[in-house]
C-alpha cells in the first residue's frame, strides 16, 4: 500500500466521523428511553434523564414485566407469530414446488395470477368486510390467515427450488417415488437456508403486525403485544393496565411507557443476530431474481 | 407409467400430440396439483375475492343486504371523491409526504453504502452496521413509543436540548408544522441503513481491477468513489427508484396510525388512514372503498409504468 496523503487521512476521518454519527444517532432513542425505563418519575418528567438514569429503581420495570395483560398479550403474539410461521412455510413451499414445475400444464397461468395480487389488490375495506363475512373478527385465524403466503416469499423459495439439480428428483422418480414424497423427503430438506430465511420474514411479519390486529380484534383477551403497546404509549392509557386507584398514583406514566417500549424490544434484540445473517441473504436473493 | 396409458384411452377423442402430452403430464403429476390445493384457495379467497369486492365502490353498500341486495348508484362516490375536500387535502398530504421520503431519504442509503465502502477496519464496518440495521426489525409501534418519549414537550430529550439553547419547547406529535417531518425523519431513522444492503452488495460486485487501474492513472479515492463505484451501482440505484415510484401514494399508513392523532389529520391525513377512518370508522364502506379503489388503480398504473421503463433502460423486467 502506498503511504496515505494529507487528503487521505481527511477523507478517512470525514467518513469515520460521519459513520459514528450516524450510529450515535440510532442509539441515542434506545439510550433515552433505556434510561427513563429505571429513573424516578419525577426525573423523567423534569426532563433530567439523558443517556443515563436519574435515580435508579427497577420497580416501574418489575412492574410492567409482571403485568398480567402484558404477558398475556406476549403469549398471544408467540402463539400467533408461532402458527402463523409455521403454517405460512408449510403452504408456501407446498405452492412454489408445483409452480416451480414450468413443463406442467395451467402452470404459467397461476403464476401470472399470483404475480397480479402484488400489483393490485382489493383494498381495505373489501378485505374487512371478507373476513366479517367468515366470521373472523375477534379470531386469532384473522391475523393468520389473509396473509397465510406472501407472493414474495413464494417467488424466493421458488426460484430456489428451480435452481436445485433435477437428477435427484428424477431418479426418486424412476424409483416411483410421488412428487410430494420427493418435495418432503428431498427438496425440503435440501432447503434448510432459504426455509430459514424465509420463515424469519414470517416471523418478523407476524411479531411486529399491527395493522390487521387493529382491524380485526376487539377483545382485550386477543390482543398481541404490538396493540398492547400501542395502548399504553398513545393513550398513556394506564387503565389498560388493569390497576387500583392506589396503584395508579404509585406507577408514573412517563416511566411504564419506557419500560413497557424496552421490555417489547427486548424480544427481537434477543433473536437478532439470527435475523441479520440470514435476513441479509434473504435481501439480497430477492433483490437478484426479482 | 400403466395408468398414463389409460388416461389417454380415456382422454378427448381428438388430441392433438401436443395436447396428449399436456394431458398424460397432468394425469401423471396429480398430487402436484393436490399440493396447490391450499395456496390456490388462499389466492382464491384471500385475494381474488376481495378484488371482486372493490364493485361496492360502484353502489351504496349496506352491509345487511350485501353485495347483492345493494343498490348500484355508478360513479356516483368517485364524484363525491372529487368534489370532497377532505379527499384533496389527503391526496396532497399523501403526496407530500411520499414525495419528501424520497428526495430526502432515498439518496442517503446510497452515500452510507459508498462510505461503508472506504473502511477498511472490517470491525468498525461490521459495528456500524449492525446498530443501522437494528430499527428495521422493530415494528412501528415500538418506533412510535421511542419517538413519543424523545420527543415530548414535558421532559423529552430534544425539547430539553432546544430549551437548554434557549428555544421554546415544541408539541412535535400535535402540531401540524412538525408533524410531516416528524413522520419522515423517523422513517429514515428506521429503514435508510436497512435500504443500504442493496447498494452495499452492488458495491462489492465492482470488478477490483478498475481501482487499481485508476489508481496508477493517479485518481483520488474520492474521484474512483465518482468515477468508478457510482457508475457501478447506478442500474441498481435506477431499479431501486423505479421500485420505490410505484409505492408512490403509500406514505407509511401503518407507521402514521401508530403516531397520529385528530389534531395533525389536517397534514398526516394520508389515503391509507383516511380509508381506514372512512371505512371502518364512520362506516361509510363503498365511499372508503372507492378511495382505496383509486389507490390501488395509481398504484397499479405506477407500476406498469415502472416495469416498462425498466425493460426500456435495465433491459429487464421488475418481476
Amino acid at each position: 500500500m502506498r503511504s496515505k496523503t494529507i487528503g487521505d487521512r481527511a477523507l478517512d476521518t470525514f467518513i469515520y466521523v460521519v459513520l459514528v454519527c450516524m450510529g450515535l444517532m440510532t442509539l441515542l432513542p434506545f439510550a433515552n428511553v433505556l434510561s427513563k425505563s429505571v429513573s424516578q418519575e419525577w426525573a423523567i418528567v423534569s426532563g433530567k434523564v439523558g443517556i443515563y438514569p436519574i435515580g435508579f429503581q427497577l420497580d416501574t420495570m418489575r412492574y410492567v414485566v409482571t403485568n398480567h395483560q402484558f404477558l398475556h398479550s406476549l403469549y398471544i403474539s408467540g402463539l400467533v407469530t408461532v402458527i402463523g410461521t409455521l403454517g405460512s412455510l408449510l403452504v408456501t413451499a407446498m405452492t412454489a414446488y408445483p409452480l416451480s414445475k414450468r413443463e406442467l400444464p395451467g402452470m404459467g397461468v397461476l403464476i401470472v395470477l399470483f404475480i397480479f395480487t402484488m400489483m393490485f389488490n382489493g383494498g381495505i375495506i373489501p378485505n374487512y368486510l371478507l373476513i366479517r363475512q367468515l366470521h373472523l373478527i375477534d379470531n386469532l385465524g384473522a391475523l393468520i390467515l389473509p396473509v397465510l403466503v406472501s407472493v414474495f416469499n413464494m417467488l424466493v423459495i421458488k426460484s430456489y427450488f428451480e435452481s436445485l439439480p433435477v437428477s435427484l428428483e428424477e431418479s426418486a422418480k424412476l424409483e416411483g417415488a410421488r412428487n410430494y414424497t420427493i418435495l418432503f423427503r428431498i427438496v425440503l430438506p435440501l432447503s434448510g437456508p432459504v426455509l430459514a430465511t424465509i420463515g424469519l420474514f414470517y416471523a418478523v411479519y407476524y411479531w411486529n403486525d399491527y395493522f390487521n390486529p387493529m382491524i380485526y380484534i376487539n377483545s382485550t383477551s386477543l390482543k398481541p403485544l404490538q396493540l398492547y403497546l400501542q395502548d399504553i404509549v398513545m393513550n398513556a392509557d394506564t387503565s389498560s393496565l388493569n390497576q387500583s386507584a392506589d396503584d395508579l398514583m404509585n406507577v408514573p406514566a412517563e416511566g411504564v411507557r419506557a419500560a413497557t417500549v424496552i421490555a417489547s424490544t427486548i424480544p427481537i434484540l434477543l433473536v437478532y443476530p439470527f435475523l441479520q445473517k440470514y435476513f441479509i441473504k434473504g435481501v439480497l436473493i430477492g433483490s437478484v431474481k426479482g | 407409467m400403466s395408468k398414463t396409458g389409460t388416461a389417454i384411452a380415456r382422454g378427448p377423442a381428438a388430441l392433438t400430440k401436443r395436447g396428449g402430452r399436456r394431458w398424460r403430464l397432468f394425469r401423471g403429476n396429480l398430487d402436484m396439483y393436490l399440493l396447490l390445493l391450499p395456496g390456490i384457495v388462499f389466492l382464491l379467497l384471500f385475494k381474488y375475492t376481495p378484488m371482486y369486492g372493490v364493485v361496492i365502490a360502484f353502489q351504496d353498500f349496506n352491509i345487511f343486504s350485501g353485495i347483492s341486495g345493494s343498490e348500484w348508484v355508478g360513479m356516483d362516490q368517485f364524484q363525491k371523491l372529487i368534489h370532497s375536500g377532505d379527499f384533496i387535502q389527503v391526496l396532497v398530504n399523501t403526496l407530500l409526504i411520499s414525495l419528501y421520503k424520497i428526495v430526502l431519504l432515498f439518496p442517503i442509503p446510497i452515500v452510507i453504502a459508498l462510505l461503508l465502502n472506504e473502511v477498511r477496519k472490517m470491525f468498525f464496518k461490521r459495528t456500524i452496521q449492525t446498530i443501522i440495521y437494528l430499527p428495521h426489525f422493530l415494528s412501528w409501534v415500538i418506533i412510535s413509543g421511542l419517538f413519543v418519549t424523545i420527543l415530548s414537550p414535558t421532559g423529552g430529550l430534544v425539547n430539553e436540548m432546544i430549551q437548554a439553547f434557549g428555544g421554546h419547547p415544541v408539541s412535535f406529535l400535535t402540531d401540524n408544522h412538525f408533524f410531516r417531518s416528524v413522520v419522515v425523519f423517523t422513517a429514515g431513522w428506521k429503514e435508510i441503513g436497512w435500504n443500504a444492503i442493496v447498494f452495499i452488495a452492488a458495491v462489492a460486485g465492482i470488478d477490483q481491477e478498475q481501482y487499481e487501474a485508476a489508481a496508477i492513472d493517479g485518481a483520488g479515492r474520492i474521484r474512483q468513489m465518482i468515477s468508478i463505484t457510482l457508475p457501478g451501482i447506478m442500474a441498481t440505484i435506477v431499479l431501486m427508484f423505479i421500485l420505490r415510484i410505484g409505492s408512490l401514494l403509500e406514505a407509511g399508513t401503518e407507521q402514521i396510525l401508530t403516531m397520529y392523532n385528530p389534531l395533525v389529520y389536517k397534514s398526516g391525513d394520508v389515503i391509507g388512514t383516511y380509508v381506514y377512518r372512512m371505512g371502518l370508522g364512520q362506516q361509510d364502506y363503498s365511499f372508503s372503498t372507492a378511495v382505496g379503489l383509486f389507490n390501488s388503480a395509481v398504484g397499479f398504473l405506477l407500476i406498469v409504468m415502472g416495469n416498462m421503463l425498466s425493460r426500456k433502460f435495465l433491459q429487464r423486467s421488475i418481476w
